[in-house]
């Protein structure tokens, strides 16, 4: 029997776990007692709702933000990046009724984006837009789009359920990776187990796991199953490696992680992805399973696997303590079914799909007990993750602040909260950010481009040698955080702020993402004003004074010429403004205080 | 990880207090250099010049066509077990080059090597590591370490499937095994025993930055105790902010302000204190560096173009016959271009290093389908920067002086899933050097058995598991202790980073690749 556990984090570290537990802030252990019944109870109100969208809104602690302030910072964990906009609905809705609403709002395709996006080049002798083509559909719904939430929580799924257009075979299908994304917007607020399905029927994940064209066992020269989705499905998907409480802690058995699985289970499991390979017009033809046909279908890249029972295991298969017995022919349709109930129902998948939403949303070490709220309403709505993204935003630990609570901000949502904040516009509308991998002189992240299916960091990653690993705490973005990843964002955003980012636009001698910072600009002779702008737009407000004096300083030490009354020197003056408003944008753009969202 | 610190308990705790308040104070002075000098002050010291670099191959490298035994039974397993439908990836031997492309007869046949002790049997490497036969075979500065893999204890195939015998946790999960291999314990276990090894010397060093270097990413392997890992891109230390002249939008007072505010908090909250840290390592060691390293163009690293600025990408060096009849760029030798040329500037006061551990790696060894492609050209860049290291620590002198090894999550099962492998255990991996006892193999090599009709557990073999898993012989504690009693660490520091040690006997604590 599993012996008490431990609250906490990760498997092998129970003594960092407790004294994580420790470091959190006297607010949020009161919180963790006092706020759990009240968060739970909020949820219960879920269990009956079907795959619809809640909108009970049962007892929020704070129900309307108190301050812009605070409504910006809960944009921060539910958007891209606040605007005054956004803040100004978020005041009048308050928080649920704004998360019901987002639900809504309308979302453009990144297939039909991407598809227009690559007949317009061809059409203009360009060859296509390739990979670019998916970069600039992610920017220009993260920047411009509306259903904010429904896209922020796609991007924290696209980092769980990871293909990677770094892999040669899925980057060769962009138009595909594409309509992946549009698979994870709508899976969004959908069932778990029906974003199962779709995840492991994607013919993507099929290309990046390598299940697509796995075949059964051939008993007698020896060649078995490939193992690789059957396997990563499982630790990184749906249970991970180690048995969880509901709070997200491992149980232990005489002080030791219990497995979740074992060798025979990934053996068993890997039978269930066999024989499942390109949707074909001819159907279950052979050569639809080897090559998808001939023709084949156009679309056969994003369209759902099809199963192709002679090439399915028929033989008995055991995973989980679940049996599926032989098939006289191979049924992967039933066997699939099986599985994906079989996992989709393990006790684990709350506190372990739970706890990364909470990760990549708003703290890297949430409380026991906030996972256990935000699992709680995962179980009780059947899975469902509108509910589950709703108990994430809406629990108290969201709302409190300590010295520890928060997380690094993503590099891409650096760049996104920027370019939202000051209002960037598109001069040809497709926002051609591009590719921003490179750490040495970009963001050193792009959306869907992690270098292995582990994402770009891990949910466990503790910074060596740091303060935060001395606090047993966990910071996952701080995986990519290091000298040269550091160096190039400052020089990557020094260059954002000074020249606009994206491709060159010819004609227009720009790049395409522009800001006209007109309001920036009115308070360029007023260093504490436009300060004050910057830190409102950015930091929600909440900028030390000293930075701000640090940064006021600066602004202030580039001189601003005085009009000579023949007004020969105009252009000098509203250079040295420029430089100003750069100045302050700049400097923090580039603070610490701004890396972390707290 | 178990044992407990035998010492300086407190002197641990006051650093990281120091590292937590120098992270969290802004006025701290430039202390990123010289801050975990305090970690070290007791270590001894040296007066030459050694470093270890770690050449990890991420994903689990399928050492088993990597190095081939070719005696005629070990072959008939082997041949018998990969040769599967749709796309048999058995390597073939004594047969002409068939081509282009990386199928098994495109790439003609296995490439003959002469161990000294050859156990009895014959082996030979994977076509595509030509560059690497000489090293072995005749310079002797290339050694094999045949199935190595994490260990807790000595470990038989019995014991292996009785109950109550020490294993790795997660074994063939790919992050825990990265890590296990890095710092000996699954994915949270956060100090490295290259980490270690540096800790116990880099006190001998002038700027303990310097002492553990990575030119890729983050690495687990170089974080000691109080040693930090310092990234380097493979351009080189990259300046932050300001352009040549000092300035940002052609101010210095703006420059001097950005790098105030990126090395300090004003706030408290401690990632903000860990990320400005990172910050004002980065501004320190790129002014140490910027005129310390010789340009990669220099005839030492690179080839100067005829015009214009220099190209990684363009430098002959630095690119690999592909199977096409042309060549590639191979970001491994680039990532060595960098080590070397730190390397070389050791001696410069403002690095000032006598030991230095690296990091460096290559990705994509995941090779579950479509293995003949991807693994082919692997292999190629392995073998291709792996030779290009040795001829430029020539050019420098420093051959005795580095010691190079392999290592990957784990390595790949004996059996075929149709078009590639899954995920193993034990692994070949290669150690280089002028220090290195080469053209030897240390350790046992694994007996190849094939399925049984009831079950595929290799019942013939006493070195294989289930899909022909390779049961490691020999440990990666064993490996790193042979490497750190080459380095300068005693016995008893041995075991204090090695604590696993303790259950081999003492004479096979040292594999014994290293001359001296």
């Amino acid at each position: 029997m599993p012996a008490p556990s431990t609250p906490g984090l990760a498997a092998a570290w129970p003594q960092r776990i407790w004294r994580s537990a420790l470091t959190l802030s006297l607010a949020a252990l009161v919180a963790a007692c006092g706020g759990g019944g009240g968060s739970t109870s909020s949820v219960e109100t879920l269990a009956a709702g079907g795959g619809a969208t809640d909108t009970t809104a049962a007892a929020p602690v704070v129900e309307k933000p108190a301050t812009r302030a605070e409504a910006a910072r809960f944009l921060t964990q539910a958007s891209f990046g606040p605007t005054d906009a956004d803040i100004d609905t978020l005041m009048a809705q308050g928080y649920a009724a704004w998360i019901d609403a987002q639900w809504s709002q309308p979302w453009a395709s990144h297939r039909a984006t991407w598809e227009a996006a690559d007949a317009a080049a061809k059409a203009a002798g360009d060859g296509g837009v390739w990979q670019t083509g998916v970069a600039n559909s992610f920017w220009k719904q993260a920047i411009g789009g509306q259903a904010q939430l429904r896209q922020r929580v796609a991007f924290a799924l696209s980092q769980i359920f990871v293909i990677s257009m770094q892999g040669s075979a899925v980057g060769d299908e962009p138009r595909a990776v594409a309509a992946w994304f549009d698979m994870l917007n709508t899976q969004a607020n959908g069932r778990y187990r029906d974003l199962l399905e779709a995840v492991t029927l994607h013919p993507q994940m099929g290309v990046y796991l390598s299940h697509l064209k796995n075949r059964k066992a051939d008993p007698i020269t020896g060649r078995v199953p490939d193992e690789n989705y059957a396997r990563e499905v499982m630790q990184l998907f749906s249970i991970g490696l180690v048995q969880l409480n509901p709070d997200g802690s491992t149980k232990l058995e005489a002080g030791k992680p219990l497995e979740t699985y074992g060798p025979a289970d990934i053996a068993g499991l890997a039978k269930v992805f066999t024989g499942f390979s390109w949707d074909c017009p001819d159907w279950p033809d052979n050569s639809c399973f080897h090559w998808g046909g001939d023709p084949a279908d156009p679309d056969r890249a994003w369209k759902p696997m099809a199963g192709y029972p002679q090439y399915h295991s028929a033989e008995e298969k055991t995973f989980l303590g679940t049996t599926i017995a032989a098939q006289g022919r191979g049924d992967p349709g039933a066997s699939l079914k099986v599985a994906l109930d079989t996992l989709a129902a393990h006790p684990n998948v709350a506190p372990f799909i739970g706890r990364q939403l909470i990760q990549r949303l708003v703290t890297s070490n949430p409380s026991p007990a906030y996972v256990q709220a935000v699992a709680t309403a995962f179980a009780a709505s059947g899975g469902h993750l509108g509910s589950t993204v709703k108990a994430v935003l809406m629990h108290p630990e969201a709302r409190q602040t300590s010295d520890s609570a928060g997380k690094p901000r993503e590099p891409v949502l650096k760049l996104s909260a920027f370019l939202r904040a000051f209002n960037y516009q598109s001069d040809s509308g497709d926002f051609k950010v591009g590719a921003t991998d490179s750490d040495a002189d970009a963001l050193g992240q792009s959306p869907l481009r992690s270098p292995s299916v582990f994402n770009f960091y891990r949910p466990g990653y503790v910074p060596p040698g740091t303060a935060t690993a001395a606090l047993g705490l966990v910071a996952p973005e701080m995986q990519i955080s290091h000298e040269t990843s550091a160096a190039g964002y400052v020089n990557f955003m020094r260059d954002v702020v000074q020249s606009g980012v994206g491709a060159w636009n010819a004609t227009l001698q720009r790049r395409d993402l522009q800001a006209d910072f007109a309001g920036e600009l009115a308070l360029a002779d007023q260093p504490q004003a436009l300060v004050q702008r910057v830190n409102d737009k950015l930091l929600g407000g909440r900028m030390p004074a000293a930075l701000a004096s640090e940064i006021q300083a600066a602004v202030a030490s580039i001189t601003l010429p005085v009009l000579n009354t023949a007004g020969s020197n105009q252009a000098s003056i509203d250079r040295a403004k420029l430089n100003r408003v750069r100045t302050a944008l700049f400097l923090a753009l580039v603070a610490p205080e701004f890396a972390v969202q707290k | 990880m178990k044992h407990p610190i035998r010492f300086d308990a407190s002197r641990r705790l006051f650093l990281q207090q120091a590292s937590a308040m120098s992270a969290l104070c802004a006025s701290a002075a430039p202390l990123a250099l010289n801050l975990s000098a305090m970690g070290s002050a007791a270590a001894q010291a040296a007066t030459d010049y050694k470093a270890i670099v770690c050449l990890f191959l991420y994903g689990g490298n399928d050492s088993i066509n990597m190095v081939l035994p070719t005696d005629a039974a070990s072959w008939a397993a082997y041949s018998t077990v990969r040769n599967q439908a749709p796309d048999s990836i058995a390597l073939l031997k004594d047969v002409p080059v068939g081509g282009t492309g990386t199928s098994p007869t495109a790439l003609g046949g296995v490439l003959p090597i002469s161990p000294a002790r050859n156990q009895g049997r014959s082996f030979a490497l994977h076509p595509a590591m030509d560059a690497l036969v000489p090293l072995f075979n005749v310079d002797k500065r290339l050694a094999i370490l045949p199935n190595v893999g994490p260990l807790m204890a000595p470990t038989t195939k019995a014991q292996h499937g009785s109950t109550g015998h020490p294993l790795p946790a997660n074994l063939y999960s790919h992050n825990d095994q990265q890590n296990t291999w890095q710092a000996l314990g699954p994915e949270g276990v956060g100090v490295g025993w290259g980490g270690r090894l540096a800790d116990a010397l880099a006190a001998t060093n002038a700027f303990p930055i310097f002492s553990s270097v990575s030119a890729s990413g983050n690495a687990v392997w170089l974080s000691g105790r109080s040693v930090r890992q310092y990234q380097l891109g493979g351009g080189g230390a990259i300046r932050m902010g300001a352009d040549s002249s000092g300035r940002i939008f052609g101010s210095t007072a703006v420059a001097d302000a950005m790098q105030r505010i990126v090395s300090g908090t004003r706030g408290t909250h401690v990632m903000e204190g860990d990320l400005a840290a990172v910050n004002r390592r980065a501004i320190d060691a790129e002014a140490a560096l910027r005129s310390a390293m010789k340009p990669a163009s220099d005839p030492l690293f690179g080839t100067a173009p005829a015009s214009g600025s220099y190209s990684a990408n363009a430098d002959p060096k630095l690119r690999y016959a592909n199977f096409n009849g042309g060549s590639d760029f191979n970001a491994l030798a680039w990532q060595l271009q960098v080590v070397a040329r730190l390397m070389d500037a050791a001696g410069n006061a403002a690095v000032g290093a006598r030991r230095q551990v690296f990091f460096v790696s290559l990705g994509g060894f995941d090779t579950h389908d479509n293995q003949n492609t991807q693994h082919a050209t692997l292999m190629a860049r392995v073998a291709h920067a792996m030779a290009y290291f040795d001829t430029t620590l020539g050019g420098l002198g420093l051959r005795d002086k580095v010691t190079l090894f392999t290592a990957s999550d784990f390595g790949r099962t004996f059996t075929s899933n149709g078009d590639g492998t899954d995920h193993g255990w034990g692994a070949h991996h290669f150690v280089q050097g002028g220090a290195v006892a080469g053209g030897d193999l240390y350790g046992r090599f694994p007996t190849f058995g094939t399925k049984n009709a009831n079950n595929n557990g290799f019942d013939g073999s006493p070195d294989q598991l289930g899909n022909g898993v390779l049961l490691p012989t020999s440990s990666v504690d064993q490996l790193g202790a042979t490497l750190g009693r080459w380095f300068g660490l005693s016995d008893s520091q041995l075991l204090d980073v090695f604590p696993n040690l303790l259950r081999w006997d003492t004479a096979q604590r040292n594999l014994g690749f290293m001359r001296a």
